[in-house]
């Protein structure tokens, strides 16, 4: 920013921090993350297997029943795509020394690829294709943080 | 559809640091195109603004417009998406039978706001958000990976794009001053700094401040106020799934699905034969290559051997695209100007010959989930 531009960043005295309620599907599939566990529900008319799972499919234009379709998956995937930043996600300008890798992983059994990073790898080392399973927290807290990342099989 | 008519537009100078306020900016870009068409403020008879709550900083950022944007005494209602949309929401305005002039103006400041922060706001609070891998710059890593291994496109098809683009904002005077290289090389492009690899600086429509203003009339009104009307006779818009892993990053269905609808309307059956020039909202340098085969202007994965020069076999971006500039909540809009222009014989510097249709297209969302393409007549 110019220099000799006067900018007002006060935030004065407001704050409004929002809470979510992650719905009744979310619900589920983190109660099953703390316990190490990926769950996906499958359309009740394509049979594509959605992970984080849905209420409706798009595609089809039906809801999956939250009692029915459920899908008990492994903790393993293929990377299907993946991109290396040195940047910080949440603020561009400051560069992280090391890069982060981030791959797009389809668990073992679904139709859909989740982002997280792709731990104790050198860029040069992934591979479009490669096999990977999830490297969980030590101590699950129900949300997706459960999931460290994934590392090579 | 009924014809409906572009009669004035006005675009400020791109800076990536204005030196004046948004609401100068409104201003200038709003009563520029009223004086352009040679109307008063009273003429207006609707107001559609484009910005974005998170990029104002304030809720219902239009209320503060009022006096800058025309909307004063005037009907006003705000789309929150790109410039390009809230061109479709005043053409139905105008097809509503209403109206007889509609004002449409987008656009922001960012050199203000920290801009990739704010496009994490874009993603799901109760999923990916909470980690933050997800934003504009990773997922258009994601994209141009998809593209290249899908179609076996090298980084330098890529980066070709890249150096048209900024090679043809050298000649568009409100161009931003950095993106204006008339010398830039395939190398420059591919050595910049790794913003997501493969996607490096030079290959990014950069954020940057600007505000386009553009002014729509039903056919009869239109006449009387100019000679030289640009009509738009079709227009297509589809969105993808929400999720990046949900969706094929390496084509775009949204935009195959607008182009379509958009070209069915406008009676156009070869749009790589019939189109003469397109200004395409490209986020990086790769969505030029899958928007351009989405609309059908080359085969899939072969957008990169179409000659897309000025005056090539399909005008691209003559421009400079987004990569010219790329102020949020207006780049789509100056898409549609830049076509405007090159159909009144306006574009001096980067004029594409003989140029009687256009496609104009906005978009939004990551890895452009949601697109909206417009067809553009000249002449009576």
């Amino acid at each position: 920013m110019s220099e000799d531009k006067v900018i007002v960043a006060n935030r004065g005295l407001v704050r409004a921090d929002f809470n979510f309620w992650v719905g009744r599907y979310l619900d589920k599939f983190y109660d099953n993350l703390e316990n190490k566990k990926v769950i996906g529900n499958k359309c009740t008319k394509c049979g594509a297997v959605f992970v984080p799972p849905r209420k409706v499919c798009g595609e089809c234009n039906v809801v999956i029943p939250l009692e029915e379709n459920w899908v008990d998956l492994p903790d393993t995937g293929t990377v299907v795509n993946y991109t290396i930043t040195p940047y910080r996600i949440n603020d561009r300008t400051l560069r992280k020394a090391k890069n982060l890798l981030l791959g797009m992983v389809q668990i073992d059994g679904s139709n859909t690829s989740i982002v997280y990073r792709l731990l104790d790898l050198e860029p040069s080392e992934v591979k479009i294709g490669m096999k990977v399973k999830i490297d969980w927290a030590e101590k699950p807290k129900g949300d997706p943080s459960d999931i460290k990342g994934f590392v090579k099989v | 559809m009924e014809k409906v008519g572009i009669v004035g537009y006005y675009q400020v100078k791109m800076y990536s640091d204005a030196n004046y306020g948004r609401y100068e900016m409104i201003f200038e870009a709003v009563r520029g195109a009223i004086d352009m068409a040679g109307l008063k403020k009273k003429d207006i008879s609707t107001v559609i603004s484009c910005t974005n709550d998170y990029y104002d900083g304030r809720t219902i950022s239009n209320c503060f417009t009022v006096e800058v944007g025309g909307g004063y005494m005037a009907d006003e209602s705000k789309v929150e998406m790109d410039g390009a949309h809230a061109v479709l929401y005043g053409l139905m305005r105008i097809l509503s039978g209403n109206h007889k002039l509609a004002v449409i103006w987008g656009g922001s400041m960012p050199s203000c706001f920290p801009y990739h922060s704010t496009r994490l706001y874009e993603t799901d609070p109760t999923w990916e958000r909470q980690l933050a891998y997800v934003n504009d710059i990773t997922s258009a890593g994601f994209q141009m990976r998809s593209y290249m291994e899908k179609y076996g496109a090298s980084a330098e098809d890529i980066a070709k794009v890249a150096v048209k683009n900024h090679k043809n904002a050298a000649k568009n005077p409100l161009a931003v001053a950095e993106a204006q290289n008339s010398n830039i090389t395939i190398e420059d492009v591919l050595n910049s700094d790794i913003y997501a690899d493969p996607v490096t600086e030079l290959m990014v429509a950069q954020p940057c401040d600007g505000v386009a203003a553009l002014l729509l009339a039903p056919e009869r009104q239109a006449l009387k106020i100019t000679d030289n009307p640009v009509w738009i006779t079709g227009v297509g818009y589809s969105q993808d799934a929400y999720y990046l892993g949900d969706r094929n990053l390496y084509e775009s269905k949204s935009m195959e699905m607008a182009g379509k609808i958009a070209f069915e309307s406008a009676g156009i059956k070869n749009p790589q034969k019939e189109i003469d020039v397109a200004e395409l909202f490209e986020s990086n340098a790769h969505e030029e290559l899958i928007l351009s085969e989405a609309l059908g202007f080359a085969d899939k994965g072969k957008g990169a051997t179409i000659n897309s020069d000025i005056n090539g076999e399909l005008s691209i971006n003559p421009s400079g695209g987004a990569i010219s500039g790329n102020p949020p909540c207006a780049t789509g809009l100056i898409r549609i100007i830049e076509a405007a222009k090159q159909l009144r014989g306006e574009a001096h510097g980067y004029q594409v010959n003989n140029a009687k249709k256009a496609v104009a297209s906005g978009q939004i969302g990551m890895c452009a989930q949601n697109n909206i393409v417009f067809v553009l007549e000249g002449g009576n």
